[in-house]
């Protein structure tokens, strides 16, 4: 007989769900959910944020006249970041947002500020617990266990996505490695050295720690990774070929999740890997026409709207993400949660027309990541001729093809066609030699705007 | 144990955790006990409950964090 008795294992569980209960709910009951939460949030908003009684009050609206989830639609102001900004930067850090006393804040994040200006996130402790919840569903669906160790390859400054992908990790119980404070070299050896099975970090950095190994002489698809998963930018769920590359290097099972920093890890990938699925437990979103501002049907794109009840000292209602998503009910995984196909398809903002054409940024990305020979190190670059906005793709090729410019040509005028066939409008590819584009651990800034100010978005200038 | 038998024993639960916290003389005991109070506010919510949107608010207690 032991002389202690035996600590308990994590058990072996067979399902494919973190939560079959309400994954699989009934859309009836998802939706009777919703209206109570929404109209639960509504009430807490008015009547604790100075920001939420003043929004309400100038559209004549009161959180007793939303009676329905079309109510939630027609009548509620749409929100915005750029209405944060300016409060936050009126009255800092948080203008006059908050629901709760400061004292109750437990945690300050930032967004990374990829479309300018960073937002600034407060969250009490329970936001952090439902925040980091949201990740357990897309660990769990990929198939990664609470006996499993997780290295982060990220700095740990006050961006949000990763430290809830850290309070996710806590929360299946599993082991944490930082990567905090190592360049890349120093991620491969810590790999190495502390054995984890999940990698995370950005898409691209997972490549660039794979690229960074090779040079070492280590083969990191034999390492003890056995799962990446990754948040931040456009992966392995919205870019086929990035997930190709991804699982090629590393010997793994690549995941994604569709978070926004201030709203939740709002949508975890389906299984399927087609898709992800909304969150049903911590938000309620819709598709809205961002001309018209009228809800669109199940199937067609629109932009998303999203209500959140996981951040409840920041309250986000009918918050525009600028996301163009295509939102469908029913997946063959068996989940009832809103499927977001191919995740995010393109931004609102990140649009430009280009001889009469309108170019979204991921529409050009998704053509980019399936043509052979063309490594996942490129940048839009936009500048104004005249009266046009001009897009011009640079890119650097693959290793294997940089040194042989017939072969690195011949790929940038296949990239050029396959842009014109799908998007109706012709942009310049150009190569760049192997390793010259700047390499990110967080969001890889892809588009280098460089037209001036009056032509750029609001908050980019 | 069938999800209503879940959620009567998380009610319960809550109850008797809400006992510590209006009882209590301990900053420390008290942090524990309205950590557990909101873990178990939680469950309710993700079984489907129709709970109030944050723990304390099912309470006449101070707020936690």
């Amino acid at each position: 007989m032991p002389p202690y008795p035996r600590m308990p294992s994590p058990r072996p569980w067979s399902t494919s769900f973190w939560n079959e209960t309400t994954e699989t709910m009934p859309r009836a009951q998802l939706d009777r959910l919703h209206l109570a939460r929404v109209q639960a949030l509504l009430h807490f908003a008015y009547e604790s944020s100075a920001f939420y009684r003043r929004k309400f009050d100038a559209a004549g609206v009161r959180p007793d006249d939303v009676r329905s989830l079309d109510d939630l639609k027609t009548k509620v102001p749409i929100t915005d970041k750029s209405e944060f900004i300016g409060l936050q930067q009126g009255k800092p850090p948080y203008g006059d947002t908050l629901t709760l006393p400061m004292e109750l804040i437990a945690h300050h994040a930032e967004t990374s500020g990829t479309t300018g200006v960073p937002l600034s996130i407060p969250y009490s402790m329970a936001d952090t617990v439902r925040y980091g919840e949201s990740w357990c569903y897309g660990f769990w669906a990929l198939g990664i266990r609470p006996v499993d160790t997780f290295y982060f390859a990220f700095g740990w400054g006050n961006f949000a996505g990763f430290w809830s992908a850290y309070w996710g990790a806590r929360r299946m119980g599993c082991r944490v490695v930082s990567g905090g404070g190592l360049d890349t070299k120093g991620h491969v050896q810590a790999i190495l050295r502390t054995k984890p099975t999940v990698l995370i970090s950005t898409p691209t950095f997972a490549l660039r720690i794979a690229a960074v190994a090779n040079e070492m002489g280590v083969d990191i698809a034999q390492s003890s990774i056995k799962f990446t998963y990754h948040a931040g930018e456009p992966g392995p769920t919205a870019l086929p070929g990035m997930r190709e590359q991804i699982e090629r290097a590393w010997g793994a099972k690549a995941g994604e999740l569709l978070g926004i920093a201030e709203v939740d890890a709002m949508a975890p990938g389906c299984p399927i890997g087609d898709g992800v699925h909304v969150n049903e437990m911590n938000l309620h979103s819709w598709s809205m026409d961002p001309e018209t501002g009228k809800e669109v049907s199940p199937g067609v794109i629109g932009e998303n709207v999203v209500t959140g009840y996981a951040n409840t000292a920041q309250p986000l209602i009918n918050y525009r993400t600028h996301d163009l998503v295509r939102r469908v009910e029913g997946c063959a995984c068996g989940r009832s949660w809103a499927k977001l196909e191919g995740s995010v398809l393109g931004r609102t903002d990140f649009m430009v027309t280009v001889r009469g054409t309108n170019v979204y940024q991921s529409a050009v990305e998704n053509i980019l990541a399936e043509v052979p020979g063309i490594s996942m190190h490129y940048e839009l670059v936009l500048t104004r001729a005249g009266e046009n906005d001009v897009m011009t793709v640079r890119f650097e090729p693959e290793p294997s093809i940089g040194g042989d410019a017939q072969a690195v040509q011949k790929v940038a005028a296949e990239a050029g066609e396959r842009i014109h066939r799908a998007l109706h409008v012709r942009l310049e590819c150009v190569p760049v030699p192997c390793s010259t584009l700047p390499r990110y651990e967080l969001k890889t800034k892809r588009m280098i705007d460089q037209r001036p100010k009056e032509f750029r978005r609001a908050l980019d200038r | 144990m069938t999800r209503e038998e879940q959620i009567a024993a998380i009610r319960r639960a809550r109850a008797e955790v809400g006992r510590v916290i209006a009882g209590c003389a301990s900053p420390q005991i008290e942090t524990i006990a309205r950590s557990a109070d909101m873990e178990l506010h939680w469950a309710l919510w993700n079984l489907g409950e129709p709970v109030s949107l944050r723990a304390e608010m099912d309470e006449a207690a101070p707020q936690s964090r």
